[in-house]
């Protein structure tokens, strides 16, 4: 082999360079997130952040971590979920024994979920978004003894959609992920309807 | 020698900021771990109480997804799941293992031998040889059976979907719909806002029904008149902890009643009357957020606890020095 000189070792040099970068670029455009680039499952159009319920263990970081203040980070409710219970473990404090809406009996602590009786012994509940932090704390006890029916969402007329989110980098459990502006929401159940 | 030490100094600092980042980059601070907003899961499946059984080696079906347990007093085991049934000996060797279509919610034994299964729509009856006996109809289009319990003649179908127990005779046949709401009865209704609404039948021949969204067990009569009940939603270990508890119970032969729970996993033993006994298993013996733990009576005392997060059938006998 002969031997090159500096000039053809640069050149040679270059075009691995070049070649190597576009290889890198095209795979990644490809295979990234097994979306692909090309055939009828490839998806397009902008995306959104939102976390998925069913990883979510509601670490209460959505509250502390979001730049916005309150989170856009809030209490959803899936009501086809709910069972309308007198003895809500998403609104009660667990050993609460009457059970009326007296503030140290509840368990949100900016007391944003709304009790109201629907008859003998159902009860609505309903979410006020403008108190609501997104702290998950009704979340944990409606899952834990009830369906599930209370799940945190980001809400999007809130949410700045910030391109590196600050919850989504301190989500211990992987909840948060870009899902696609024309299906927004992950609610478990059939509550996307509610929102 | 005034230089040297400005030196020495301006390394210290230097390395003492690069210090401070490494641990800001890579340490996690406590603080920040701590969660401000915690419910207090882990104070509330503490508890003071010393269980009064001890656990023995579990039982390892080989069916995946199991859903239901039931015991006779000759040791025979039976387990129902998804697209099976297997019959274990006391010892937990398998005597049987036929399929069934479908997903089995519920099973109980009649007196003779025959197995009532509960599949989510209708119920379908089997001989301990695995013959199938007969199919009957869905029950309704929004059913969703959860339990089933059976006399020498009759056969209750507790249908979640509905919030009602249906009574049938052994050949499919609807006689009577218990535990609608009826004022002039004095019947306040089923309250079931989850899955979970357990039937079961006690050696007396008395129907008892878990009113989940009550907190309580009611005992009807074969007319659906309501009888009389007990229990109340509490945290403490007397009392349901929450809703839609009790999740399941079943009856063993001397009329005590032995209650399982979500949310709180506990297993726990009352008397004939409803008045806490003794705790079987706490909170620390299962993985916590496990729901749906079918009991049945075994025999010799023995209490069978299906562990659907393990898919093991847990095996608590009466510790010897309570």
């Amino acid at each position: 082999m002969d031997k090159q000189n500096r000039r053809q070792f640069i050149r040679t040099g270059i075009r691995w360079i070049l070649f190597g970068g576009m290889a890198l670029v095209a795979g990644d455009l490809i295979f990234r997130k097994g979306e692909p680039l090309f055939g009828k499952n490839r998806k397009s159009g902008p995306t959104v952040w939102q976390l998925d319920p069913a990883k979510c263990i509601q670490c209460g970081r959505c509250a502390t971590n979001c730049v916005k203040t309150p989170s856009a980070v809030k209490c959803t409710h899936a009501y086809s979920m709910c069972g309308y219970c007198n003895l809500c473990s998403g609104y009660f404090k667990p050993e609460t024994k009457t059970l009326d809406t007296g503030a140290e009996k509840q368990l949100c602590p900016v007391s944003a979920i709304k009790r109201t009786f629907v008859e003998d012994p159902f009860y609505e509940y309903t979410i006020d978004e403008a108190l609501c932090i997104g702290c998950g704390k009704c979340v944990k006890g409606c899952g834990a003894f009830g369906n599930g029916s209370l799940q945190l969402q980001v809400r999007h007329h809130l949410c700045d959609n910030c391109n590196d989110c600050s919850i989504a980098r301190n989500c211990p459990s992987g909840a948060f992920s870009r899902v696609q502006l024309t299906d927004p929401y992950l609610l478990k159940g059939f509550g996307k309807k509610n929102l | 020698m005034k230089k040297k030490t400005i030196l020495i100094f301006a390394i210290m600092l230097f390395l003492v900021f690069v210090a401070w980042m490494l641990r800001d980059l890579f340490m996690v601070r406590p603080e920040l771990q701590k969660n401000p907003y915690d419910y207090g899961m882990t104070a509330l499946r503490k508890t003071d109480t010393v269980p009064s059984y001890t656990e023995l080696s579990p039982l390892k079906p080989v069916l995946r997804e199991i859903t239901s347990v039931a015991g006779n007093q000759d040791g025979k085991i039976y387990i129902a799941g998804k697209g099976g049934v297997e019959i274990l000996d006391v010892s937990g060797r398998m005597l049987k293992h036929f399929p069934i279509r479908g997903y089995a919610t519920c099973l109980t034994l009649m007196p003779d031998g025959t197995l009532v299964i509960g599949m989510e729509d209708h119920v379908e009856l089997w001989s301990p040889s695995g013959n199938i006996i007969s199919v009957w109809q869905a029950v309704d289009t929004n059913s969703m059976i959860t339990s089933v319990a059976a006399t020498q003649n009759l056969i209750f179908v507790a249908d979640a979907g509905k919030k009602i127990v249906y009574q049938y005779d052994r050949y499919g046949k609807l006689q009577a719909r218990i535990g609608e709401k009826d004022p002039v009865r004095k019947i306040p209704g089923f309250i079931i806002p989850s899955p979970y609404f357990d039937v079961g039948i006690s050696p007396k021949g008395e129907l008892w029904v878990a009113n989940t969204g009550r907190y309580r067990l009611e005992k009807y009569s074969m007319d659906g008149s309501l009888l009389t009940s007990w229990g109340e939603a509490s945290m403490a270990m007397e009392g349901f902890a929450g809703c839609c508890n009790p999740s399941n119970f079943t009856i063993l032969p001397d009329g005590s009643f032995v209650t399982s729970e979500k949310g709180i996993e506990r297993v726990k033993v009352y008397s004939p009357d409803g008045a806490f006994v003794a705790l079987v298993a706490g909170p620390e013996a299962f993985d916590e957020g496990t729901r749906g733990l079918d009991l049945a009576a075994g025999s010799n005392g023995r209490i069978l606890v299906l562990d659907p997060s393990r898919n093991q059938i847990r095996v608590f006998v009466p510790d010897k020095r309570n």
